[in-house]
């Protein structure tokens, strides 16, 4: 494995226009101008190898855009230094563009009148794709998928799901070392998302090639990715396994009992009883939050059921989406 | 990777543009009904002229027929910059919604494949229109033909175009830095109208405006004069392909500039 993109400390700072409120305070921005520096993306560093799929996460407004854009060579960081594929993305993005391939948000980068299979053929000029390797694709693509029926179709009739998985055999079409992806499955139904997550990791797959995906969907991150990067205002919050991820933050589970009486006296009970645990009750169940490296579930319930007679159990495990929520809201400690 | 040369960009821009009036084709009352408006428009325009010149037998030592030839001389430089370079006026709601994003992604020059997307076909009508009109004015005129005549025209023509071309670049790119460029580019068409005029008419002011400020006074006027008045041809005159080169690659650079600075809108 080789490192395909380097990004050493780099910070993107933007200017903006301090606005002043109301018409008049619209009138005094006219003449006199008041800028603040806004750092959008602060000191982030990384290294992704050839062939990792990493999920890049984080709130909106976190900084995930401005740092594809400077991966994309759309953006000239302020500070630090990115290698993409051995190339400064920014200073040669010609050059840059040959080896990666964008999908990006909601917006289809495919010529809005014209079928699929003409957009692929200009796309195989502008690429500049050898016969053979475009045969190759398109042949690797009809094993994956079931591409006949959106060939023919002009993409502007096409679904949204279609467009979107048209947008991502677009992407990777001139075999690209690296595709970003930006919330590939936004909007889409329940199968339309697992085909395209399924279509997303065959091509890794097959291909080596290295994916970068942005999504706020935790199911696309569980289906696909290994590693996951974090940030939020622009900072790194996270860079590691998603399994390390879990343990990071202790491996906690849930244990939901149903018991007779009154929930919050019981609760309250049970929490003298199992201090190494915190309990908590609602309408219907007590849960009792167990962190795994200092007591076993199985203790915790063979313990209680001497004192209290359970009717009903759940054992919950914390999920992805939990923990980053967790870290969204509370940062890492 | 193999050079990208102009012959690349050419064996493209023809894929493109074939696609493009192939799918333009499919949406047949649409293409019949703007082909009609354009005739129309056009024949506004004509009929407007004409009334004009019953009134007024010549303006400021201009004839009709050599109004005319400046006329459809105009219609014809117009030509280019409406069939390759119309996309430029859908430029600002690309910029300002974020959809330009998706141009700076390829490997090929930002301005070639923006521009390649859109090629209007209507702009052809209007090419016939001008030739027509040209070509009535010509031999009214009794100018009489040979081969230099021709090439004079050719070059002039070019020039033309690309003064036209350059004028709508660099208002289509203002939108790079200004929200509201509808009105700068709109402002631009407005005063190419004035092209079809001798600049002579106009009072001092506005002819060192339209000559040097914006200058559309060598869209029409000034290569006209090579044909029209070759015993007092103006300096300007001579020089004004040189302008019109510079001028275009001016223009190919204040739209690159403004691309390049391009950062998207969050998504």
């Amino acid at each position: 494995m080789s490192a395909i993109i380097e990004i050493r400390n780099i910070t993107k700072e933007f200017k903006v226009l301090n606005r002043r409120e109301g018409l008049k305070g619209s009138l005094k921005d006219l003449f006199s101008r008041d800028y603040k520096t806004v750092r959008a993306v602060d000191n982030i560093s990384m290294t992704i190898e050839q062939g990792e799929i990493v999920g890049y996460l984080g709130p909106n407004g976190a900084g995930k855009s401005t740092t594809i854009k400077m991966m994309t060579g759309v953006l000239e960081p302020t500070s630090g230094e990115i290698l993409v594929g051995g190339n400064v993305p920014y200073q040669n993005r010609t050059r840059n563009a040959q080896e990666i391939g964008v999908v990006f948000g909601q917006r289809s980068q495919l010529w809005w009148a014209l079928p699929l299979v003409e957009s692929f053929k200009i796309l195989k000029d502008i690429y500049q794709i050898p016969d053979a390797d475009y045969e190759d694709m398109l042949s690797l693509y009809r094993s994956l998928v079931d591409i006949e029926p959106l060939l023919h179709k002009p993409v502007r009739q096409m679904s949204l799901g279609q467009r979107t998985l048209s947008d991502i055999l677009a992407a990777f079409l001139h075999n690209p070392k690296i595709v970003f992806l930006d919330e590939p499955t936004i909007g889409l139904d329940v199968s339309m998302k697992s085909k395209i997550r399924t279509l997303i990791h065959a091509l890794n797959q097959k291909k080596n090639t290295t994916v970068i995906l942005t999504t706020h969907d935790m199911g696309d991150v569980d289906a696909l990715c290994h590693r996951i990067v974090i940030i939020d205002k622009g900072k790194m919050l996270y860079d590691n396994d998603i399994e390390h991820l879990k343990s990071f933050f202790g491996s906690y589970r849930t244990l939901r009992l149903r018991i007779d009486g009154d929930l919050k006296a019981q609760a309250e009970i049970i929490g003298k009883e199992i201090p190494e645990c915190s309990v908590s009750a609602d309408e219907e169940w007590i849960s009792v939050l167990v962190d795994e490296e200092k007591a076993k579930v199985i203790d915790v319930l063979a313990k209680l059921q001497k004192t209290h007679r359970i009717k009903d159990m759940q054992l919950m495990e914390i999920s992805t989406e939990e923990v980053i929520k967790k870290i969204y809201e509370e940062g890492v400690k | 990777m193999k050079k990208r040369g102009f012959h690349f960009y050419f064996r493209i821009y023809c894929k493109i543009m074939a696609q493009d009036i192939k799918s333009k084709m499919s949406y047949r009352a649409d293409f019949i009904i703007s082909t009609i408006g354009m005739i129309f428009t056009n024949i506004a325009g004509f009929i407007s002229f004409w009334i004009l010149f019953r009134n007024f037998p010549s303006i400021d030592g201009w004839t009709y027929y050599e109004m005319l030839f400046l006329y459809g001389f105009s219609l014809i430089s117009l030509t280019p910059v409406q069939c390759l370079f119309d996309n430029n006026w859908s430029l600002r709601q690309n910029v300002y919604s974020g959809d330009f994003i998706k141009y700076c992604f390829r490997p090929i020059n930002t301005f070639f494949y923006y521009q390649s997307e859109i090629f209007d076909i209507k702009g052809l009508g209007q090419l016939a229109f001008g030739i027509g009109t040209l070509i009535y004015a010509w031999c009214n005129i009794g100018l009489g033909f040979s081969a230099l005549m021709l090439l004079k025209l050719l070059v002039f023509l070019i020039t033309a175009s690309l003064i036209m071309i350059a004028l709508q670049n660099t208002a289509a790119a203002t939108c790079f830095w200004i929200q509201n460029s509808f009105y700068v580019l709109d402002l631009a068409n407005r005063f190419r109208d004035y092209a079809k005029y001798p600049i002579t008419i106009f009072s001092p002011v506005f002819r060192f405006f339209f000559t040097f400020v914006f200058p559309i006074a060598f869209i029409a006027y000034y290569p006209s004069l090579v044909l029209l008045r070759p015993d007092d041809v103006p300096v300007l005159s001579w020089i004004s392909p040189l302008f019109g080169i510079a001028f275009f690659w001016l223009s190919y650079k204040i739209w690159m500039h403004g691309a390049s600075q391009y950062s998207g809108t969050g998504s």
